[in-house]
Parts: C-alpha cells; sequence; structure tokens
C-alpha cells in the first residue's frame, strides 16, 4: 500500500515535470545573454580529425573551423583568388621551380590543451608543417591524400614513405631533405621537380599543421583530439551526437575582408568589413542523419542554415523556382549556386566482373535514366553530366555531350549482349554500395536496382554508415558504389586525378583506374605550368573516361542552400570551409516559427 | 486403458463457446481474409501488380485506379499493402510453426525425462529468456542476414524472408516450451502413465499418445497470441533494415511513409498502419477468445 | 533471507555463462572471421594471417580435449572461447570497427540517456497502468471499465512506430510543443525538456498492454477467498479494493512487472533514434546499420545483465513483501 502510494506520489511529479514543459519550452532562441551562438547541422558522423586524414566534407566542415592552413582563399571575391593565412606572404620560389621559401606569420598560436605545458598553446613554427606533412607519409596512417599531394614531388619525402613501412615505430625527427626549418618562421620544401599545383593544395585542409605536443600526448587517439590554430576549438567529444566549439582565445586579430564581387557586395556581406573577428562565441552542433528530423529543426530555427530534402522541396519553392512566400515570411532566404561538383556510380576496375567488361560499364551507364532521378531525388537542382569536369571549372565543355549519359535502354541491351560474350555468360548478381542508411538512400538504391533490372541485371545492395563505406573504399573493398566529389580548387586536375593510375587506393582514385594512355596525358599536363595549355590534354583525358566509363556519371549538383536571416555574412564557398569566423548571428530578430 | 484426453466433445464446445461471441466470430472472419489475401498473393494468380514503376504516377493520392494511392516511384499501394500481407503472414506463420516444433518437442522432453535432460533445456531457455526479446531478434536477425550454409555437402543461402522466419523462430519457442515443460511434468505422474510404462510403453508412444494431447491447447493457445507479436517483430525488423529486402513489407512502408508526410503523402502510412491495426486488434479478440474458451480454469466462469 | 539471495545469486552463474556462449556461437561461430570483414576484399592471404594473429583469431574456435589430456594446459587454454569469456566477463569488449572507440567507454556514456529515458517511462508507466487496473476492477463491468478494454485492446494493436512518427512530426514539428530531437551535453536540467515528449510517448505506447494485464492480475485477485469473505463482513468496496486486494496483487504485481520491461529496451531503441538520444538504444540501432560486430555483440551481453539485474532486484522486492518465497 505504502509501495503504492511512493509510486504515485514520484509518477506524478515526474508526470507533472514532463507535461508542463510545453508551456516553458520554446524553440531555441541564440541562446543565453550576451552570447552568440551558431547552430549547425550535420548530416553523418565525422570520421575522424585527423588532418592529414580529412578527406569528406562532412569532417571538413567541421575541421574547417579548426584547422588553419598557410594559404587560403578571399571569403567574398569572385573569381577566386588565395590570400596568405598562417603564411606571411607567398612563397619565394626559386628561378627553377624546384624551391618554395614560406615565410610563416608571426603570433599564431594554437589553442590552450592539456597537451601543452601548463595547458596554454604556443607559438606556431614551421616545424609544425613539417611534422603534419611526415604524418601523412606515413604508411601506417593509410592517409588518402599523400598520394595526391605530395607523392613524387618532394625530396626525400617518398623515401621517408617506404621507411615508415619498415620500422616498428616511425622517428619523426628524421630528417627529410626537402622540408627544412631553417628558423622557426621559415619553411623551405624542396622539389624534385616543379609541381603546378602545390599552392592550391597548401589552401587544403589536410595540410594543416600538427603540434608535436598534441602527437606525443594523444598518439594514436589524436582523432579524437584536435588541437588546432583556428579561430575555435573543440570542447566535448565529437562522437555523440551533439557538440560544442568555443571560441579560440588565442586566435590572433583577424579583420573581415573588405574587398567582395559586385553580387556579393550587393547583398549586403560587406557591413562588416573592418572589424574582428570571429563574432560567433559559440558553435553547437547536431549530428542528424535522417531528413525529417533535420528539417523539422531547421522551420523551428534550432539550425541556422540547411540544404532542402526533397520531399520538402515543393512546399518551400514554387514552380519557378524561387523561394515560396510562406518561408520569405518566416524570415527564410535562399542562395541557389551552381556547385563544382559530379556525382556518380563508380566500378572498381580490379574487380574482374566489372573492371575487365567495358560493354558492361557502358551498358549500365545508358541504363540509368539520370533525368527522373534528377527529378524524384533532387527536385531538378541537377544537371545530367558529360564527364568528370563540372561546371564552373575551366576546361568544362557544355556542348560536347556524352553518349553514354543518355538513356538508352536499347542500345544498353545490345551492348549488354556484348557483355555478356566477354563474360562467357550470364553476368552474375553484382554489388551496389551506398554510403547512408537512412530511408532516402534506401530509395536510391532502390532506384538503382529498379534501373538495373530493367536492364536484365540483378543489384544486391549494401547500405553502410559513411565511416565504414570509406574503410571500405581505402580496402577496395567495393565492387560499385556511390560517390560524388567536390572540387577542392578551380582545376579540372583535381577531378583528373581521381583516375590517373599511381593514385589507386588506398589513394583518392576509389575506381582504382588505371589506363597507360592517360597516365601519360595526366603527366604531360600536369608539368605545363600554364593553365590555359592544359586544357587541351585535360579534354583528351576527359575523352578517354568517356569511352572507357569507369564512373557512371549521374549528376552535377545545383545548390539551393536556405538559412534564417539572423545568420548574417552567410555565403557558400566552393573550396573554403573555415567561414563561420565571419559569420555572424543577429539575437534582436524574433525566432521564425 | 484409455486415456483420459480431451474428449471430441472438449474441442467442439469450446468452439462454439469461442464462436458464441459476436466479437470472436467477426474477427476470426477478417483473420480468414487476410490469411486468404496472403495465400492469393503467393499463388500470384491475377494479384495486383506491385512492382510496376511508373515515374510519371509518383506520389498520387488514392483515386479510382490507386485506391490507395501510389508510391515514389509511381508503384500501387494498394498492391503493395497486398503483397505485404503476404510477406507478413508468411513470416509469421513460419516462424510460429517453427517456434511450435521447437517448443514442443524440447518441452515434451524435458517434462516427461527430467533429470539432466531437463536441466539442460531448462538452462537454455532460461538464458534465452534472460536476453531481452528485441535484443535478441535482433541479434539473431542480424547475425543470419545473408549467410550461407554448407550443410551435408549443399549449400544454402538464407536471405531476407528466411533470415528473418528463421530469428523469430529460434527465438520464440521458449514460452511455449515453459508451459509445455509444467504441464508434462504434471502428467507424467498420473496413474495412466505411470501404468502405461509399467505396461511396458516406449517413452516415445506414451509422449505422443498420453501426454501430448493433453498439452495440445497450449499449443494453440501460444499459437494465435504469439502470431501476432511476430507480425509487429517483422515490422520492426523491416524497418531497421533487418528485414525483407527488394519485396514490399509494411515496416518498409512505414520507413518510407515517415519521409513522405511532409509532401502531405500520408496514403501509404494509412495503408501499411490500417493493414496492421486490424490483423492485430482481431487476433488479440480472437486469441483471447480462444484462450477464454480452452482455458479450464476460466471456463465456467462469467466475467 | 540471506541465503535465499545468496542462492539466487548464484543461480545466475550458469545463465551468465549460457548467454556469453550464446553471444560465442551466434557472433564468432555462425558470424564468421572478422577478418574479411576488417581487411577488406582484396587484401593478400599474409595481410589477412597478419590481422587473425594480432586481434587472436588464429588460436583454435573451441577448446581441444586433446591438448588437456596431453597435459598442455596452456595450449588448452588459448582457444577462442576461453577468451570471448574472458573478456565479455571482464566487459573488456574492444573497439567498435566503425569509429574505434572503446566499446566500454562507449556503453558508460550511453547508459545515463537511456536511463533517463526508461527509468520515468517505467514509473510513470507502472503507476498510471495499476491506478487505471484498479479502478476498473473497483468497477468492475461499469462504463468505465469496459471502455478502458476497448481502449487497450486498440492501443497494442497499434503499431508503436506510427505513435512515434506522428507523436513527433505533429507534437513537436508541427506545434512546437517539445523540442523535436536531441539530448543536452551536460546531465542537468536540461534533460527534462529532451526526454518529455519520448517518455510520454513511450508511457502512451505501453499504457493499453500493461492496463490490460494488471487487470487481469488484480481480477484474479479479486476472486479470492479473502475478497469475500471481507465483502461478506461488510467491508466498502474501496476498503476491499485498496485495502487488501492492493496488498495482496502487489504480489504477483512485482513478479509480473518484469514482463513490462523488455517494453523499455524496445521502447529505448526507437525512441532514441528518432530523438536522437545517445543512449544505447541508438547505439544499437547505428550498429546495426553500420555492421559493427563488436558493438552488437557487447550490447546483447550488457543488455542481457541489465535485464537479470531487474529480475534479480524483484525477487528480492518479492522476498521483502512475502517472505514465503525464501523457505522454498
Amino acid at each position: 500500500m505504502k509501495l503504492w502510494l511512493i509510486l504515485g506520489v514520484v509518477a506524478l511529479v515526474l508526470l507533472g515535470l514532463f507535461l508542463s514543459v510545453p508551456f516553458f519550452y520554446r524553440p531555441a532562441g541564440v541562446g543565453e545573454e550576451g552570447v552568440m551562438v551558431r547552430r549547425a547541422a550535420l548530416g553523418a558522423k565525422i570520421r575522424g580529425l585527423d588532418p592529414h586524414d580529412i578527406g569528406d566534407t562532412t569532417s571538413a566542415a567541421v575541421g574547417g573551423q579548426i584547422f588553419e592552413t598557410l594559404y587560403t582563399y578571399a571569403y567574398l571575391e569572385r573569381p577566386y583568388r588565395l590570400l596568405p593565412q598562417l603564411a606571411e606572404d607567398f612563397p619565394e620560389i626559386s628561378e627553377d621551380g624546384l624551391t618554395y621559401t614560406i615565410p610563416i606569420r608571426r603570433g599564431v598560436y594554437f589553442a590552450d590543451d592539456p597537451a601543452f605545458p601548463g595547458g596554454e598553446g604556443r607559438e606556431l613554427t614551421a616545424d609544425d608543417f613539417i611534422l603534419a606533412w611526415k604524418r601523412m607519409a606515413d604508411l601506417n596512417n593509410r592517409s588518402t591524400n599523400y598520394s595526391s599531394i605530395f607523392a613524387g614531388y618532394v625530396e626525400g619525402l617518398d623515401e621517408f614513405r617506404a621507411y615508415t613501412a619498415e620500422v616498428d615505430r616511425v622517428d619523426y625527427d628524421l630528417p627529410v631533405a626537402g622540408l627544412r626549418a631553417p628558423d622557426p618562421h621559415t619553411l623551405e620544401i624542396r622539389l624534385v621537380r616543379p609541381h603546378n599545383f602545390l599552392l592550391y593544395w597548401l589552401a587544403h585542409l589536410p595540410t594543416a599543421p600538427v603540434a608535436r605536443e598534441a602527437l606525443e600526448k594523444y598518439g594514436e587517439d589524436l582523432v579524437n583530439h584536435p588541437v588546432g590554430t583556428g579561430p575555435f576549438r573543440l570542447v566535448g567529444n565529437y562522437r555523440s551526437n551533439r557538440f560544442s566549439m568555443v571560441r579560440n582565445e588565442n586566435f590572433r586579430r583577424e579583420l573581415y575582408p573588405d574587398r567582395a564581387a559586385e553580387e556579393l557586395a550587393e547583398r549586403g556581406l560587406l557591413e562588416d568589413a573592418g572589424r574582428e573577428i570571429p563574432f560567433i562565441d559559440r558553435i553547437e552542433w547536431t549530428v542528424i542523419e535522417e531528413a525529417q528530423p533535420l528539417w523539422l529543426a531547421f522551420l523551428a530555427g534550432k539550425i541556422d542554415s540547411s540544404g532542402i530534402p526533397k520531399d520538402n522541396f515543393d512546399q518551400v519553392i514554387t514552380t519557378d523556382r524561387e523561394l515560396s512566400p510562406a518561408m520569405k515570411a518566416r524570415g527564410i532566404r535562399l542562395i541557389k549556386a551552381e556547385d563544382p561538383s559530379i556525382f556518380y556510380y563508380g566500378f572498381n576496375m580490379e574487380d574482374p566482373v566489372v573492371g575487365e567488361n567495358r560493354p558492361l560499364r557502358q551498358a549500365m551507364s545508358l541504363a540509368f535514366d539520370r533525368e527522373t532521378y534528377i527529378e524524384t531525388f533532387l527536385n531538378g537542382r541537377g544537371m545530367v553530366p558529360t564527364g568528370p569536369i563540372p561546371p564552373m571549372i575551366p576546361g568544362f565543355r557544355e556542348e560536347k555531350g556524352n553518349p553514354y549519359t543518355r538513356y538508352d535502354l536499347d542500345r544498353a541491351r545490345g551492348l549488354l549482349e556484348e557483355a555478356e560474350e566477354i563474360a562467357g555468360g550470364p553476368i552474375p548478381v553484382l554489388r551496389l554500395a551506398m554510403p547512408g542508411t537512412d530511408t532516402t538512400a534506401r530509395q536510391m538504391g532502390e532506384y538503382f536496382r529498379i534501373q538495373m533490372s530493367r536492364l536484365g541485371l540483378e543489384i544486391e545492395v549494401d547500405y553502410m554508415t559513411w565511416p565504414k563505406f570509406q574503410d571500405a573504399a581505402k580496402t577496395r573493398s567495393h565492387q560499385i558504389f556511390s560517390l560524388g566529389w567536390l572540387a577542392d580548387y578551380p582545376d579540372a586536375q583535381n577531378f583528373l586525378l581521381l583516375f590517373y593510375g599511381p593514385h589507386r587506393s588506398p589513394g583518392p582514385n576509389s575506381s582504382n583506374y588505371s589506363n597507360p594512355e592517360f597516365d601519360a596525358l595526366y603527366e604531360e599536363a600536369i608539368a605545363l605550368a600554364d593553365p590555359e595549355e592544359r586544357i587541351p590534354l585535360y579534354h583528351r583525358m576527359e575523352d578517354i573516361l568517356i569511352e572507357d566509363c569507369p564512373w557512371i556519371f549521374t549528376t552535377y549538383r545545383v545548390i539551393y542552400a536556405l538559412y534564417h536571416d539572423r545568420l548574417q555574412n552567410y555565403y557558400p564557398h566552393d573550396f573554403l570551409y573555415g567561414t563561420m569566423k565571419f559569420q555572424r548571428v543577429r539575437s534582436d530578430l524574433p525566432d521564425s516559427l | 486403458m484409455t486415456a483420459p484426453e480431451k474428449s471430441r466433445n472438449y474441442w467442439l464446445s469450446a468452439g462454439r463457446e469461442v464462436l458464441r461471441r459476436p466479437r470472436a466470430a467477426v474477427s476470426l472472419a477478417v483473420i480468414l481474409f487476410y490469411l486468404a489475401v496472403a495465400l492469393w498473393g503467393f499463388t500470384g494468380w491475377k494479384t495486383p501488380d506491385w512492382e510496376t514503376e511508373n515515374f510519371e504516377m509518383a506520389y498520387r493520392p488514392p483515386s479510382r485506379a490507386h485506391p490507395f494511392g501510389t508510391d515514389i516511384y509511381g508503384r500501387d499501394v494498394l498492391a503493395k499493402t497486398v503483397y505485404g500481407t503476404r510477406v507478413a503472414v508468411s513470416v509469421a506463420l513460419t516462424a510460429s510453426v517453427l517456434a511450435l516444433v521447437i517448443g514442443l518437442v524440447l518441452g515434451l522432453l524435458a517434462g516427461y525425462f527430467g533429470g539432466w535432460i531437463d536441466d539442460l533445456i531448462t538452462w537454455l531457455f532460461s538464458t534465452l529468456q534472460s536476453i531481452p526479446y528485441i535484443l535478441l531478434i535482433l541479434a539473431f536477425a542480424f547475425v543470419l542476414q545473408d549467410r550461407t550454409f554448407t550443410l551435408f555437402g549443399a549449400e544454402f543461402r538464407i536471405r531476407g524472408i528466411n533470415a528473418v522466419s528463421l530469428a523469430l523462430g529460434l527465438t520464440g519457442w521458449v514460452g511455449l516450451c515453459r508451459l509445455i515443460r509444467g504441464e508434462a511434468i504434471k502428467h507424467r505422474e498420473r496413474e495412466y502413465v505411470l501404468a502405461a510404462r509399467a505396461l511396458g510403453s516406449s517413452p516415445g508412444r506414451l509422449i505422443v499418445r498420453q501426454i501430448l494431447p493433453n498439452v495440445v491447447h497450449l499449443a494453440v493457445i501460444t499459437f494465435s497470441l504469439g502470431f501476432v507479436s511476430y507480425i509487429h517483430a517483422e515490422v520492426i525488423l523491416s524497418f531497421l533494415g533487418l528485414g525483407v529486402k527488394h519485396v514490399p513489407s509494411w515496416g518498409v512502408m512505414i520507413d518510407d511513409a515517415k519521409l513522405e508526410l511532409f509532401r502531405g503523402v500520408w496514403w501509404q502510412l494509412a495503408a501499411a498502419t490500417a493493414a496492421i491495426f486490424f490483423i492485430s486488434l482481431t487476433l488479440h479478440i480472437f486469441g483471447d477468445a480462444v484462450r477464454d474458451g480452452l482455458d479450464p480454469r476460466l471456463r465456467g466462469e462469467r466475467r | 533471507m540471506l541465503s535465499y539471495f545468496i542462492r539466487r545469486i548464484l543461480y545466475l552463474v550458469p545463465i551468465l555463462i549460457g548467454i556469453a556462449l550464446i553471444t560465442f556461437l551466434l557472433f564468432r561461430v555462425v558470424g564468421g572471421d572478422p577478418v574479411d570483414r576488417v581487411a577488406g576484399r582484396y587484401a593478400t592471404e599474409e595481410q589477412k594471417e597478419e590481422l587473425r594473429v594480432q586481434l587472436g583469431f588464429d588460436r583454435p574456435l573451441w577448446p581441444q580435449p586433446g591438448r588437456l589430456l596431453a597435459g598442455d594446459l596452456d595450449g588448452f587454454a588459448r582457444n577462442q572461447l576461453f577468451g570471448h569469456f574472458a573478456s565479455t566477463f571482464t566487459f573488456r569488449f574492444g573497439r567498435s570497427e566503425q569509429y574505434r572507440r572503446s566499446i566500454s567507454e562507449m556503453i558508460r556514456s550511453g547508459a545515463g540517456p537511456s536511463l533517463s529515458l526508461t527509468v520515468p517511462a517505467f514509473i510513470i508507466g507502472l503507476f498510471l497502468q495499476i491506478t487505471i487496473a484498479m479502478l476498473c476492477a473497483f468497477r468492475r463491468n461499469s462504463r468505465f471499465d469496459r471502455t478502458v478494454v476497448v481502449l487497450s485492446v486498440l492501443g497494442i494493436s497499434v503499431p508503436y512506430l506510427a505513435l512515434i512518427i506522428f507523436g513527433q512530426a505533429y507534437l513537436a514539428g508541427r506545434w512546437g510543443l517539445f523540442p523535436i530531437y536531441g539530448y543536452p551535453e551536460r546531465f542537468g536540467f536540461s534533460v527534462v525538456r529532451y526526454v518529455a515528449l519520448p517518455v510520454l510517448l513511450g508511457v502512451a505506447a505501453g499504457l493499453g498492454a500493461g492496463v490490460r494485464f494488471y487487470r487481469t492480475v488484480i481480477l484474479d485477485e479479486t476472486r479470492a477467498d479473502y475478497v469475500r469473505t471481507a465483502r461478506a463482513k461488510g467491508v466498502g468496496e474501496g476498503g476491499v479494493m485498496f485495502g487488501h486486494v492492493l496488498k495482496n496483487a502487489l504480489i504477483p504485481i512485482i513478479t509480473q512487472v518484469v514482463v513490462v520491461i523488455p517494453f523499455l529496451f524496445l521502447g529505448s531503441l526507437l525512441l532514441e533514434r528518432f530523438f536522437s538520444i545517445p543512449g544505447l538504444g541508438f547505439m544499437l540501432v547505428d550498429a546495426v546499420a553500420g555492421a559493427d560486430w563488436p558493438v552488437i555483440n557487447a550490447l546483447t551481453f550488457v543488455g542481457a545483465v541489465i535485464y537479470l539485474g531487474a529480475l534479480l532486484v524483484t525477487d528480492l522486492l518479492y522476498a521483502l513483501v512475502d517472505p514465503r518465497v525464501t523457505l522454498k
């Protein structure tokens, strides 16, 4: 009897507590008084925050606020322009193009971290870059970035890489001839041949510096304890679904840019010119892999910016592709931008079934109805592609066309017959790997399966989480996989390197494509210093890829980004990830609900 | 010497008792309807086409041509619901039969023989019962998905529907086993059993002819009540991605539906939910009626 | 009393061994060699062998009696089964295949959020279920009773999934009464805000089954002799119900409470997934999606241990309420 009373009291108290929530709960405002909070959402879990291994947009979106690179892009200028960031100035390049002398900016400090003596972050030196790049070269770290950035260029680094395979414990103090620091604020890079893209890579997040103290303290666990020089630092564990970043107290004095392209200036993006950044005090990240809760959260004002899930598109965008009046009334804004990206289904060329059967690949490419795909899953926010080089990248050929990206089931069937002859019988069940386990991923996988079944092929779809998917790619375990690539810098080489033989897994060439003719053209192109001269070679390479079909090119993407107008100074940049330092969240505007 | 097994009259009067209530009769009718639909789906004769996609017709609301509307690929939702019925019923049936067989056999063996056999079997089901059900079926369904076995030289591949049925069947026998074991223990000490043993009956014959008939009613009750839980389990497994693949199932429909609600597409969620709701409801009502009819304790009691 | 407790605890030992055996059978024997999964399809035999040795999979699966007879105690002990037992019972589950995080650490951080969901749901749910069931029995066959019976049967027929989807989309999404999803980083008062809607949905989902069940239990109790005696003596219905029946019904209620606990596990799974609560249920769903075998293995065992713990507690409570049982 008494037990029941006790139970009753506790239960009623709890019930009262929960039922009172609707009365006190208001969707998130800007947080406590005087603290500016930026709320962002991630659609997938982060694989890791170790600079050398950052290879996907999710990790980069987060890592970009913590880490910085030698060079960066001007946020608001178009066409894109490089600027020194951690470097004091552009490098002094020797006559033969083989020596780069880079002055390191003074007064840059790592964020406070227990790894440093007294917990205080110390000043950045040239050695921090050397350490970071040696780690990228270390075979045991299995970095996807080494082969495309440094391999074959930096004196002594490839030898260092070979050395790391032979020993149990790698000594990072072992000198590498091509990476020297004559004094703490000078970095000297010596190359064995001219590297025409080095500057772009030095603006790429994976080349961020690493503090030795952090490496010594965290070792293998460094991936969970990022220590950077950027405007924000991580607090808490990013492995959970929610984590925060706060201002890096040691961040140097940096100012909001005072130059912008005309159309950006017209949007009011120069209002804060000359002011000290960052404005934001805290960033709250939430991982939410399902489209529906993410969308609801955006509408309720819980996150500041979002894409538009396919199922909500029609409520938000009118038929002339503008934001609906209802949305505008709620203080939501739209930015439309072309995205230098390509989405595709890749074939693992080392797999005997698909890799050695060109007609099969071509047939599958012809059997995939891209237009319906773009309508159904992208609400028309995409274009049927030519090849791997997307719009906005010099070298894009709009009129060229690709015979295999048309939808032609009859021709596909004809090619399938050829394919069966090569295979010596009917094609066995094929496996598609999808990098997502949510409903939309399932629907896309199903769509692919349906398309191929119309051709007469049977597909098994494996749904994997993003980290697992990437791991499988590194070990070459996929047969067919769905992926995309977003440009790292405005040169088509960034796309074509994905097909260069020596870049095979664990490098970025996830399809392990290897064609000597292509490779020769590639090597020729990258040796040319003048970007204009490279373009004809790029075209020839693209022609080879169009015929050889190592990918089913699916779509170029168009971005529709939504944001609440309390978020200011927000504008997508194709190559820059660390843009939150420019943004501001106004608290005097009412929340949209 | 005849054993006092449940006479024909028992079953007949039980049946009449069950069907006397209009609720039970209606429920039975609905259940039979579902079974009929499932069977029809199985034969495939003039079954509605769930497979043909028509991208022009995506997300159409209910109309004369498509009474339950269409889905993301333009497929008819009514047809999918019908196919889903077949999936749900076949999974639940297979799992129920499997669980029944295992539970019956093990329960009888444990109850009758006692000793170390009993200890072993008791230990087995106590252990299985200690793992929370949802965890248990998840673990089994996860491990069994897409597995290839070599048994006696032949290769078996378990996929989709079979994996789910197997997972549910291999884990669902515990309740019945316990009950049957209890009954078997009670009965083995009865005079007629002892007498039969004295006369030299083999244990096998004894079990089958003397004890089995006295526990059948338990099996029937458990079967009907368990069926419904298998249907719900399949829905959850399919929703989590461990269920059937590539063919419609109510669980997968609900998974699609949760996104669709945002574009105002309510029909797929409604169809799947309604389908699940009615079969669950009727099975519960009918199961209760069966239990009331067969359980000697409650016979003669007026509620 | 003490000997009863000790007996109860000792009884758990063979069960725990059994569970560890089952996880071994499922995840190692049936599940196969993790090396293929981890090393990838195109790893060379050499690399796989190396990995196998590293992870301890080159040992025989089962203990080999031959070695024992030959006096090779060490060789006998070096097998995967014993290894599995050792790591399972010391709760050293290794690292997650997906995230490379220590699984024990993941479990530790996930326990809090899960409990903050299941404990309130359990308490509130239990209280409401018993109270409603009591009221039904109190007013047997009244309109109230019959309505409740109908509602409960309807309640258990509605799929849990649909309830959560609707609840989240309308109560939180459309009408903004509750947060849509999430969980605060640090445990504090704000937990209430995020846990409110999932708890309420969980309670609503379990109400039908619980009320139905306890109503039967209590009704059974009311048929007992002492009730007739009390009524005959003229004790008012209220006194009969709340004074005697409840007290005695508590015994079977307590023992049957364990029937409800598995619902908490299920609820934990679905609710955590939809509401992004970083508990053990979410961890499990995530591990299933990511094919993270070591995590699923660990959670199966841990889940069973938790369940057994709950069973033990109920048994002890039962013993406290009715000491007669300890004499068995």
